[in-house]
């Protein structure tokens, strides 16, 4: 039997300390030993009775419960007050057999794999690699869990591929304490695995794409996410180089992303006519506090892979005197028009080292993203800005940062359009602009975070920009009417799918203080006739439950 | 009255030198490329160790002339997995005085380490 040990903690703070938030109960569940029980479909399913166990008590004593893996999320997203359950110790895969595929399915069986909740980045991608295989983008790092990567909407900056969720095939959800409420959900338009598969772990069969973008991005409050079907692909490298490129140039690139009409050339990595080639990746970086006339870019170049390459792992890598750093932030809260100058100086530690042709970096996916473990207090505010506004909401955003100076600095990334109907990367190329920096105290002369992000938010207002927010960074959430200027419609249907997959009462148990701040708890009358599950035609299907 | 503010000054200046070489001279840490470290319970601390579960051995070793080595066994324990994803080992300054007033009979050992989570 799967075992939960309990812990009365009382307190409950987030990898890089953005709490701390009081909670009652922290829960992690630990399978049952491989010795005594061999099968991992035997264990996973022994997991997903345990996991139902605490939702009952919790029905019970009448709390609310929330799942989360890696504590990677800077705002609330994660936190609930009552009971929270730390899944990284349900980490098992199932093999997916030939025969697992759904009749329908146009996805290559070798590409699919199924991982439970809180398996990392960095355990997928070992698993993956075993088999020849890749994730095809992940964040900038490996720590977070996969749930967590798609409830909040990890993304990296494959520009052409889009972010965590959208390589997702199909989620297992957990969403009551009852036999029934143990979903296999998928799109009825792109079905991956059969119905017996689903039944192997005890799950009821859901198409329905309106229901499955919805659970996609679920904000941790759909259920409790026990497994993950992914598309993977093949094991490819990439070819990382950073340059100093003109500035003009580096936004232009930016609101187009018309790489191979550009005058943005490395010269290794060029198609057979010597035009550009176009990267998978395209990063880059802006002190706010400089005008300079260049900007450092990261552009990485897809490979494929061989197993002769240097190993990208050689590098000693000395830390930063910590302590002076934070005396710096220290200093900055009494004199805030010291920022500029010491986040000048501290560039070199900040930003890439520039390298040339000879010195490119390559890797697989895994190697290039590799650990960024605890590095201090930090924070990080994040916007999603369809890249055509690109140049103009990284202009308001720095003029307003000049105005109230923090410590951080600009990044620029892109990320395809994603499906999941409140998926943060909703614009058909979406650029993200993020400030990331050490945390600091609010002063006389220095504003709040909350302060700050909320004059992030007015300035893209000011500027009639449309935007996103990162859900799991930090964010003047309590911004009035922030989901629904963001997502207008989509927060009905949202809210509207969550109804029916949920019933109130678990509802209210999967509700926690960012989705209520945000106005996305209510709980909607759904018609009756609303379709549960549908086949590939979108007509009515009848799977044997 | 002068000359005693000058002694605390002096003390003070020498503490202030004489303290951090007493605690560190510096910290190696050898990392596995390929392992996933053993997450903990609760995060506590404010270092690389914050989302580690992590082990400590310490101990001063009294070598002698047939000493070519120590080894020690990860204990099971503290150490599901038995396989270890990092060890770190701290030269002090301290450890290296004990060093030299033993003529080197006595060593301090100072490692903490970090064990992989174990395969499912």
């Amino acid at each position: 039997m799967a075992k939960t040990s309990e812990l009365l903690i009382g307190k409950w703070d987030t990898l890089h300390e953005n709490g701390v938030f009081d909670v009652k109960r922290q829960y992690i569940t630990r399978h049952e030993p491989k010795a005594t029980m061999p099968s991992r479909l035997m264990r996973y399913n022994d997991g997903a009775e345990e996991i139902q166990r605490l939702i009952k008590k919790c029905e019970t004593d009448n709390e609310g419960f929330r799942a989360y893996g890696s504590r990677w999320s800077m705002s609330n997203i994660a936190h609930q007050a009552d009971n929270m359950h730390q899944n990284n110790l349900m980490y098992l895969d199932l093999e997916i057999e030939e025969g697992d595929m759904h009749p329908d399915s146009e996805y290559e069986h070798e590409n699919i794999f199924f991982f439970e909740c809180g398996s990392t980045i960095k355990q997928i991608s070992q698993k993956l690699n075993e088999y020849g295989k890749s994730l095809k983008t992940t964040g900038a790092s490996n720590g977070q869990t996969i749930a967590g990567c798609i409830s909040t909407g990890v993304h990296g900056s494959a520009f052409d591929t889009g972010a965590v969720q959208d390589y997702v095939v199909g989620l297992n959800i957990i969403t009551g304490p009852n036999a029934s409420d143990n979903v296999y959900l998928e799109r009825h338009t792109k079905p991956g695995l059969n119905d017996a598969f689903a039944h192997g772990i005890n799950a009821r069969v859901i198409r329905n794409d309106e229901l499955f973008n919805a659970a996609l991005v679920g904000l941790g409050s759909f259920g409790f996410i026990h497994g993950v079907a992914l598309e993977a692909e093949d094991l490819f490298l990439l070819d990382r180089y950073v340059r100093r490129i003109d500035k003009n140039l580096a936004l232009s690139l930016s609101k187009t992303l018309d790489f191979t009409n550009s005058e943005f050339k490395i010269d290794s990595e060029v198609d057979e006519n010597g035009r550009p080639s176009r990267p998978y990746h395209y990063k880059v970086f802006i002190n706010p506090y400089v005008d300079e006339n260049q900007y450092v870019i990261e552009a990485m170049y897809k490979k494929k892979y061989t197993l002769a390459y240097p190993d990208p792992f050689t590098k000693i890598e000395k830390s930063i005197y910590k302590d002076l750093i934070y005396l710096l932030i220290k200093f900055s809260e009494k004199f805030p028009k010291s920022i500029p100058w010491f986040i000048k100086s501290l560039q070199k530690s900040i930003l890439p080292e520039i390298t040339k042709d000879e010195e490119k970096i390559t890797a697989t996916l895994y190697e290039t993203f590799f650990d960024a473990g605890y590095k201090g207090p930090a924070f990080a505010c994040s916007m999603g800005v369809a890249i055509e506004d690109s140049e103009r909401a990284l202009n308001a955003l720095v003029k307003m940062t000049k105005a109230h100076p923090i410590p951080g600095i600009f990044a620029m990334r892109y990320v395809n359009r994603t499906e999941a109907t409140l998926g943060f990367t909703k614009f058909h190329k979406t650029c993200v602009i993020e400030i990331d920096g050490i945390q600091w105290e609010k002063s006389k002369k220095i504003p709040s975070l909350e302060e700050y992000s909320r004059f992030m938010i007015e300035a893209m207002q000011s500027e009639n920009i449309p935007f996103t927010v990162h859900w799991g960074k930090s964010m003047d959430y309590a911004f009035p009417d922030l989901a629904n200027h963001m997502y207008g419609n989509n927060v009905d249907r949202w809210t509207k799918c969550r109804s029916w997959l949920l019933s109130e009462k678990m509802a209210q148990i999967f509700s926690n203080d960012f989705i209520k701040t945000l106005g996305l708890e209510k709980y909607l009358n759904v018609p009756t006739d609303l379709i549960e599950s549908l086949d590939r035609n979108g007509q009515p299907s009848n799977p044997i439950v | 009255m002068y000359a005693k503010l000058h002694k605390t000054i002096r003390l003070g200046v020498f503490l202030l030198f004489i303290i951090p070489l007493l605690q560190s001279c510096y910290t190696t840490r050898f990392v596995s490329t390929h392992g996933v470290p053993m997450p903990p319970e609760t995060m506590q601390g404010q270092d690389w160790y914050r989302d580690k579960m992590y082990g400590e051995y310490t101990a001063v070793v009294k070598t002698s002339v047939l000493t070519d080595g120590m080894m020690i066994n990860v204990p099971k324990d503290k150490c599901e997995s038995g396989k270890l994803f990092s060890v770190e080992f701290k030269d002090t300054f301290g450890g290296n005085l004990l060093y030299l007033v033993t003529f080197g009979s006595r060593r301090k050992v100072k490692i903490k380490y970090v064990c992989m989570i174990p395969e499912m």
